[in-house]
């Protein structure tokens, strides 16, 4: 876990929805947060500067250091800020009474969608964090695994698979980011039918994801085939 | 590919910069270089690895780094395309062997993971250290993908399953490079082929169902 200030704490990654009592200093958490996610677009999170990010930003360096301790502590912040901005998508996509396998169909759609319209975040999350050091993988991955067991445990499905839900994560992980690579995050939509079954199969076995995976395929706006 | 190439992976780990081993001193410069710059690389870091890093660790003079290489990028391009071929190779070879076709992959994973855990240091080259430095290199590795899935489709269309999913390939070559990358990242690189028992499991389920490829595990052992 990184260290933040204590000048941060009260913010709670900076969420525009949660506006703390300094709203000048949410404003350029908010502004360098954005400008972290412009450059690292731009020029990967590695060749990304501290100059780089307080001229998106048009903030001093001053301010910078004011909010952040380091590039590194940025990043980790940044990350934070995409994934909660993410969930709170998914958590919107789907009712309270929808059977779980639906909930999380909804949730994954809805996601990727998010993911798709937003591509300096998906290029982030998928190719920066990977790189920057695998702790970071290990941080999102806590903040996003919990969030689709708990659409089971409502529920209370007992386990029928034998799958496991941290290799589906990393597989679904892969394949997002390979697509984003070859032809931009626009054609993430076509990945629905896979990353739907992975997001279902570890909890509710083989043919309930396929089932899901097929429901799924009829979603996008693109599509790979009809039918 | 020249056969000189072929041999790069003989330069195993780091037996130290005083070591090197006296046959080595006979082969080719270019072989030399290209085992070098992956040595260098995963020690320092891509920025960090200069020509006379590279050099000072080949025993090769700059002169001849300059007629086979345009520079630094280029010579780790090369280095990091013939560990591809190597691996492709590799893989090829074992998914072609006997047996049904679910044993063949489980062959071909075993052969995937086996390469990944024999280098550790060319393991991290190939996957984690030069994807990090720009979309040139990550395109090589996407590429990695790409073409594992074209073997496996090709496999498969040679008497496997119809999936179950239409995707299953994808979902297959996406766990195994996926647990690869996870342990390489991890310096872990050498406890691969453990995970193959667990790996064909989760490799068979969007090909067979959950059933079938449960009974595999079990005769597979």
């Amino acid at each position: 876990m990184q260290k933040q200030s204590s000048s941060e704490k009260g913010s709670s990654g900076a969420l525009a929805l949660s506006v703390p009592a300094d709203v000048a200093e949410a404003s350029q958490r908010q502004r360098i947060i954005e400008a972290m996610v412009a450059s690292c677009a731009e020029k990967s999170y590695r060749s990304t500067t501290i100059t780089d990010i307080v001229g998106h930003a048009r903030i001093s360096r001053t301010t910078f250091y004011k909010r952040f301790e380091d590039k590194r502590a940025c990043f980790d912040a940044t990350v934070d800020y995409c994934i909660e901005e993410l969930r709170a998508t998914a958590r919107a996509a789907h009712a309270i009474g929808d059977p779980p396998a639906e909930a999380v169909r909804k949730a994954t759609v809805a996601f990727l969608e998010a993911l798709s319209h937003r591509p300096a975040v998906a290029q982030l999350l998928c190719a920066d964090a990977t790189s920057v050091d695998p702790t970071v993988v290990e941080r999102y991955r806590g903040l996003l695994l919990p969030a689709l067991e708990g659409l089971w445990d409502a529920a209370d499905m007992p386990k029928p698979s034998e799958l496991d839900p941290r290799l589906a994560f990393g597989r679904a992980q892969l394949l997002i980011f390979n697509q984003i690579a070859a032809g931009g995050s626009d054609q993430l939509p076509d990945l629905l039918p896979e990353i739907v079954y992975l997001a279902v199969a570890p909890f509710a076995g083989h043919e309930a994801a396929v089932e899901q995976a097929r429901l799924a395929e009829g979603k996008p706006r693109r599509r790979r085939a009809q039918g | 590919m020249t056969d000189e190439e072929t041999d790069l992976r003989m330069w195993r780990l780091p037996r130290g910069r005083h070591g090197l081993p006296r046959e080595l001193v006979t082969r080719s410069q270019r072989e030399r270089l290209l085992a070098s710059v992956v040595r260098v690389t995963a020690a320092k870091g891509y920025e960090a690895t200069t020509v006379a890093d590279i050099l000072g660790e080949a025993g090769v003079g700059r002169e001849s780094f300059y007629e086979l290489f345009e520079d630094k990028r280029d010579c780790m391009l090369a280095a990091h395309r013939l560990l591809v071929d190597d691996l492709e190779a590799k893989v090829r070879q074992a998914y072609a062997g006997p047996g049904e076709w679910p044993d063949r992959l489980e062959a071909a994973l075993e052969a995937t993971l086996g390469w990944f855990a024999a280098d550790p240091t060319a393991a991290h080259f190939t996957l984690v250290e030069l994807a990090a430095v720009d979309t040139v290199f990550r395109t090589r590795v996407r590429a990695i993908f790409e073409r594992f899935v074209a073997i496996v489709d090709e496999g498969l269309a040679e008497g496997g399953p119809e999936p179950d999913l239409d995707g299953a390939t994808r979902l297959a070559v996406a766990a195994i490079m996926a647990s690869v990358y996870e342990q390489v990242v991890l310096d872990r690189a050498a406890e691969l082929p453990a995970l193959r028992t667990e790996l064909i499991f989760e490799l068979l389920v969007p090909y067979l169902g959950e059933e079938e490829a449960r009974e595999h595990r079990a005769r597979a052992g």
